[in-house]
């Protein structure tokens, strides 16, 4: 089974830096939402697509990716330069729709990981449970 | 992220709603105004806005079409609309005849707008909350195993 | 707009084609073996791509990850308890006090 050896390795190490951006951006949006009335607050996000789109290159034309470009792409948090002033609350429904969209995609990132984990672990123990 | 392009679908239509909502509302606020801070006469706005792709509907079922699908302000334009004349002679703002010009300013033309722009914001809101139910609802395909 | 019905599971076709190495020579059956591996594995590679495709954030319904990981899975389960099967029926030849 030769998805299962070597690709293994490289798709839950994706998608645990999926999972870590998710975590991220999260950290970002609710810092953004606890600091909807703060005065000259300079709004955070997640600095990943940049990383992602060489990885997504990679995936696309489904050749080996190695384990030192993986390492290398790792997500930050960023912060605006430009200071928020004036009208505070205005980009608060943005920011809810930025919390749903990826409480999806963590939800959906950890249930493909588990069921991947799950086909693997069938050929671990042969098919018995 | 294609299937999370649905919520910038409904985002770019709450951005609109939200837009349409505060040009309402300065209107509202603006029926008693005679003239602005640079000594203008208020003239009442009103939100242009259109679809964000005017490709045909097919083109919106491609992958590039549903990244650039959704709703986007045009401009914000002066309405057409001759100005409201009341007799104040008395007043500070008013012309050689004694007319005040205040902005013709329909109030229940504004609150109509106001009520509509609300229905369609949580219109919007309900369609992210549907997107985002069925993406989880598809994450239990295959069974709780 | 292409909507394909559901019961596109494997193991319909999977159950006809076991039917066939009864009648068939030892060549035949490994032949068939040959060809359930690499189907099974396809569809394990196209599990494993649909996943990667999710992690860059590539695909375009989340119902389409779940469904290639729900058939890799299926169809890895048949694979599996084919070659038990097999197994435990060549340990009770083997077994046997001639």
């Amino acid at each position: 089974m030769l998805a299962i050896s070597e690709g293994d390795r490289v798709t839950s190490a994706l998608v645990s830096v999926a999972l870590d951006a998710a975590t991220l951006r999260h950290q970002a949006i609710a810092n953004n939402l606890a600091n909807i009335h703060s005065e000259n607050y300079r709004p955070q996000r997640v600095n990943f697509e940049e990383q992602l789109s060489a990885l997504r290159h990679a995936v696309a034309t489904q050749s080996p990716i190695a384990p030192a470009a993986l390492a290398q792409a790792q997500p930050f948090i960023e912060t605006d330069a430009a200071r928020r002033t004036g009208d505070l609350a205005g980009r608060m429904d943005m920011e809810m729709v930025k919390l749903s969209q990826n409480a999806v995609h963590y939800q959906t990132l950890l249930k493909a990981l588990d069921r991947w984990g799950g086909i693997l672990t069938l050929a671990v123990n042969e098919g018995r449970k | 992220m294609n299937y999370l392009s649905t919520f910038a679908i409904s985002a770019s239509g709450m951005t609109v709603e939200k837009a349409r909502l505060d040009v309402t509302a300065m209107n509202l606020a603006n029926v008693h105004s005679t003239r602005t801070a640079d000594g203008n006469a208020f003239v009442p706005m009103q939100v242009i806005s259109g679809a964000k792709q005017g490709a045909s509907f097919a083109s919106y079922l491609s992958a590039a079409g549903v990244q650039s699908a959704g709703a986007k302000v045009f401009e914000v334009r002066a309405r057409n609309g001759a100005p409201r004349m009341v007799y104040e002679p008395g007043h500070p703002d008013a012309d050689g005849k004694g007319f005040v010009a205040y902005p013709g300013v329909d109030p229940v033309g504004e609150m109509v707008n106001l009520i509509s722009a609300m229905r369609a914001y949580e219109a919007n809101v309900a369609a992210l909350n549907a997107a985002k139910t069925m993406a989880l609802k598809a994450l239990e395909l295959g069974g709780s195993a | 707009m292409n909507i394909q019905s559901v019961d596109f599971l494997p193991l319909n076709a999977q159950i006809a084609e076991t039917s066939k190495p009864a009648a068939g020579a030892a060549a035949d059956f490994a032949h068939w073996m040959e060809q359930e591996f690499a189907q099974v594995n396809d569809k394990l590679i196209q599990a494993d791509d649909q996943v990667r495709k999710l992690a860059v954030g590539e695909v375009d319904n989340v119902h389409q990850v779940m469904i290639a990981l729900d058939q890799a899975k299926i169809s890895f389960q048949l694979l599996t308890q084919v070659r038990n099967k097999l197994l435990e029926g060549y340990q009770d030849i083997l077994r046997m006090s001639v």
